[in-house]
């Protein structure tokens, strides 16, 4: 028998599964789906239209609302003035949660949250740049941030903020809260247009539940914001990698007071976003998965979650160091949200937790 | 099976070899680039601060960004003297220390066929795969042969067989044959796939493709092995890898490797077809098979070779317990895509006397990939106790004790408490014998 065409064919074919392997990248840049699941596309429009981009724009919104509000302080900044902004700031803050779970894409790419909410502040690093003058904002926040809702949360609300107001560095602080603002608006702005744009197509064409699909995208980042509630929003300052020595200056909002209120507005909205609404959330879909079980389990441990945070009494700042047990409940509920998240939910809907792509058998 | 012990030294066609040499360096070229370029050496090698190393291989540690990226330019030229036969001995030797050099640097990035890679390349050592089509042939740095004893074939078929037989082996267990897991769990996210797309939620799917699956693994050899049934058994490796590179793209380069390393059955009459098309004068051949110096060293060395490869994948019949869960004597057994197994790890530090405590954010000293395999596997869990032991010893800390809260799901089973919590880590040793602190399984299904 000839074997010679048979094998050219053979080596033919192999070259381009070769090339396929070779040149397919990070999935990212997905060619349109051949194939269709109504379920998983009619989920994916109900995330970008429903929550993500809505979420955007209410964030800009309230953005917008609060430049306006801090603008008036900074033309005549008076006790009055500050005190209008304090609404404002709260509003914007709490919209800001709305949009932490959507942290890929456009917001992943320009590294929002990042920049826009890397808590503790760096107070020193801050006073420094305002004196000098010198900073770059572009620089991605590794530690401590100088700039975003932190930075604002300190340059307004610290307790003797108003009186830096008026005298010799007054300038460069009205001029530094205004690019911290620009920025903030800038950034979210950008966002919100891509969203609008090119990714909503993106994000509802990407089926697959591999790294740096939708399905994946989203299943990460709900058990990152889980863990960083269990870690930086409340486990770290209530001490819990300092053997109980609470550094409640390094929760999110301290100087606003916002601590507890930005909590549980993220709980609130993780859960909103897991469960979804008439039934398009990834919960749905574990129900079509015929894992109903993990979804009411997990669906119930928001519950139990956002309940022991609630429970605890308000500042947040001063329970952590005198209500402990309070605090200890609500971060033992967390990481029991965590745990199911990051395991049960993660199993049930083939995804990895890790943002990193890699080979596995 | 392959090697009739009383022909092992009959004189048969070099052919099959040389395209196994030559498609292996063409293979861990392709590889090596891609792992290159997709990031992967500074992801994996030189951005962790930690290693989770074998046991008795502490020693090996990545060699810096520049060191890492020179071992691997070094692997990439090796492989690319494999595929032209030039230097062929020294720069398969190289290969092989290199690439398993490699390997062992981190536990987590254990793959079945980087250890199956590994094998092949020590094997490849010992064989006269240069002795035609190949540049010292050529130069006339060796002598060329156009044959070869039978069993320098054979033992690669062998090798072939092992890995698919053991992998059959391995699945026929209740979670693969009765429940369909972890197939029922991965198939319907490959919804996206064009025509079959919508089947993938149905149950009945993920038993047939269970079902084929195991039977494939067990019984390919026979079909590839018999030369009446090869030609039909090579469309179905086709098929079957063909499938498995398009449903589960994150096993990389396994499907490629199997579907190339599978044309060592075919004969020497159909390798030296294919070889015709190279280029290259053809100069006369002197008469005479190649013949080892020491056959009987050889023999002796196989038998202790073959002898071990069929002990390491039969070892977890000395640990008690459900193997999936406990995972001792999981690893170099050909246990290929069997379990869906994921889980979360809390760690805490409390000095001698239990006052002071201390909770771990394991990204602080983990990557993604490295917390997620830890978090399941007990060996690497108390691996990465006694590096935080270490650690906080540095900090100040006297005699520091380590617990973990680890939760693990496993095929579809509810997670649970993985490890006995209230055992201080620090004052396990690891061990071959069973980790009595891995709590015993527990099945509700």
């Amino acid at each position: 028998m000839n074997y010679s065409r048979p094998i050219s064919l053979f080596l033919l074919v192999l070259t381009g599964f070769m090339l396929y392997a070779c040149s397919k990248n990070e999935g990212t840049n997905e060619p349109a789906p051949v194939s269709n699941d109504s379920f998983k596309t009619g989920m994916l429009t109900h995330y970008a239209d429903q929550l993500i981009i809505p979420a955007y724009a209410n964030l800009a919104t309230r953005l917008s609302a609060l430049d306006t509000q801090i603008n008036a302080f900074l033309d005549q900044p008076s006790a009055g003035t500050l005190n209008a902004v304090r609404p404002a700031f709260k509003d914007a803050y709490l919209s800001y949660e709305g949009t932490s779970a959507a942290y890929f894409g456009p917001a992943g790419t320009l590294l929002l949250n990042n920049y826009l909410n890397t808590f503790p502040v760096a107070p020193g690093k801050i006073e420094q740049a305002v004196a000098t003058g010198t900073y770059n904002f572009e620089l991605p926040v590794v530690n401590d941030s100088i700039q975003g809702f932190p930075a604002l949360d300190y340059l307004l609300f610290e307790s003797g903020a108003l009186g830096k107001f008026t005298g010799p560095q007054a300038t460069a602080r009205k001029k530094y809260i205004r690019e911290v603002m620009s920025r903030m608006k800038t950034l979210v702005a950008t966002t919100l247009t891509q969203w609008k744009g090119t990714y909503r197509t993106t994000f509802i064409n990407s089926l697959r539940t591999d790294v740096g699909s939708s399905i994946g995208f989203l299943v990460n980042q709900f058990a990152f914001e889980v863990d960083l509630m269990k870690g930086p929003r409340i486990g770290w300052p209530f001490g819990k990698l300092s053997n109980g020595i609470v550094f409640a200056d390094k929760s999110e909002g301290y100087y606003s007071g916002l601590t507890h209120d930005l909590a549980v507005a993220n709980l609130l909205s993780l859960k909103n976003y897991f469960a979804g609404e008439q039934g398009n959330g990834i919960a749905d879909y574990l129900v079509l998965l015929k894992k109903e079980a993990i979804a009411k389990q997990v669906l119930a441990q928001f519950d139990v979650a956002i309940g022991a945070l609630r429970a605890i009494p308000q500042p947040m700042a001063a329970s952590f160091s005198q209500n402990p047990a309070q605090v200890e409940e609500a971060y033992r509920q967390v990481q029991k949200l965590l745990t199911l998240l990051k395991t049960d939910v993660a199993s049930a809907t083939s995804v990895q937790i890790t943002y990193q792509d890699n080979d596995g058998d | 099976m392959v090697i009739e012990v009383p022909g092992g030294n009959r004189p048969v066609s070099i052919a099959p070899l040389v395209t196994f040499r030559i498609t292996f360096g063409l293979l861990m070229f392709f590889s090596l680039l891609r792992f290159w370029l997709r990031g992967w050496i500074t992801n994996l090698y030189v951005t962790p601060t930690f290693h989770f190393t074998y046991w008795g291989f502490e020693w090996v540690q990545p060699l810096g960004n520049i060191g890492t990226h020179l071992l691997f330019s070094l692997l990439i030229v090796a492989s690319l003297l494999i595929v032209l036969g030039l230097l062929y001995r020294a720069a398969i030797i190289v290969f092989f220390l290199g690439f398993t050099y490699v390997e062992l640097i981190d536990v987590t990035t254990y793959l079945n066929h980087y250890y199956f890679i590994s094998l092949v390349a020590f094997l490849l050592i010992w064989l006269p795969a240069n002795r035609h089509y190949a540049l010292d042939a050529h130069f006339g740095w060796t002598t060329r042969r156009h044959k070869v004893p039978a069993w320098t074939v054979g033992i690669l078929r062998f090798q072939m067989g092992l890995v698919y037989i053991f992998a059959g082996l391995a699945k026929l267990n209740s979670d693969w044959l009765l429940r369909a897991e972890p197939l029922k769990t991965w198939l319907p996210a490959k919804s996206h796939l064009p025509l079959i797309g919508p089947y993938l939620y149905d149950e009945w799917v993920a038993y047939l493709f269970s079902w084929i699956g195991a039977g494939y693994d067990l019984f390919i050899v026979f079909f590839l092995m018999n030369p009446r049934t090869r030609q039909v058994a090579y469309l179905l490796v086709l098929g079957f890898h063909g499938a498995t590179a398009l449903f589960f793209p994150g096993i990389g380069m396994f499907p490629y490797v199997m579907i190339l390393s599978s044309l060592v059955f075919f004969s020497g009459k159909f390798h030296s077809r294919i070889l015709s098309f190279l280029p290259g004068k053809k100069k006369p051949t002197p008469p005479g098979a190649f013949r080892y110096i020491y056959p009987k060293t050889m023999t002796v060395l196989l038998a202790v070779y073959f002898f071990f490869q069929f002990l390491i994948p039969l070892r977890f019949l000395l640990y008690p317990g459900k193997l999936f869960w406990t995972e001792e004597g999981y690893r170099f057994s050909w246990r290929v895509m069997l379990m869906e197994k994921a889980g979360a790890a809390y760690f805490t530090v409390k000095d001698e006397s239990g006052e002071k405590s201390y909770v771990v954010n394991n990204g602080q000293y983990l990557t993604p990939l490295q917390e997620k395999m830890m978090s399941s596997q007990p060996d690497l869990l108390l691996k990465y106790a006694h590096y935080l032991a270490g650690i906080f010893k540095e900090k100040g800390l006297e005699n520091p004790r380590v617990y973990a809260e680890v939760y693990v799901t496993l095929n579809g089973e509810p997670s649970r408490l993985f490890l006995d919590s209230t055992v201080n880590l620090a004052a396990q040793n690891l061990s071959w014998f069973h980790y009595p602190w891995v709590l015993p399984y527990k099945n509700d299904l």
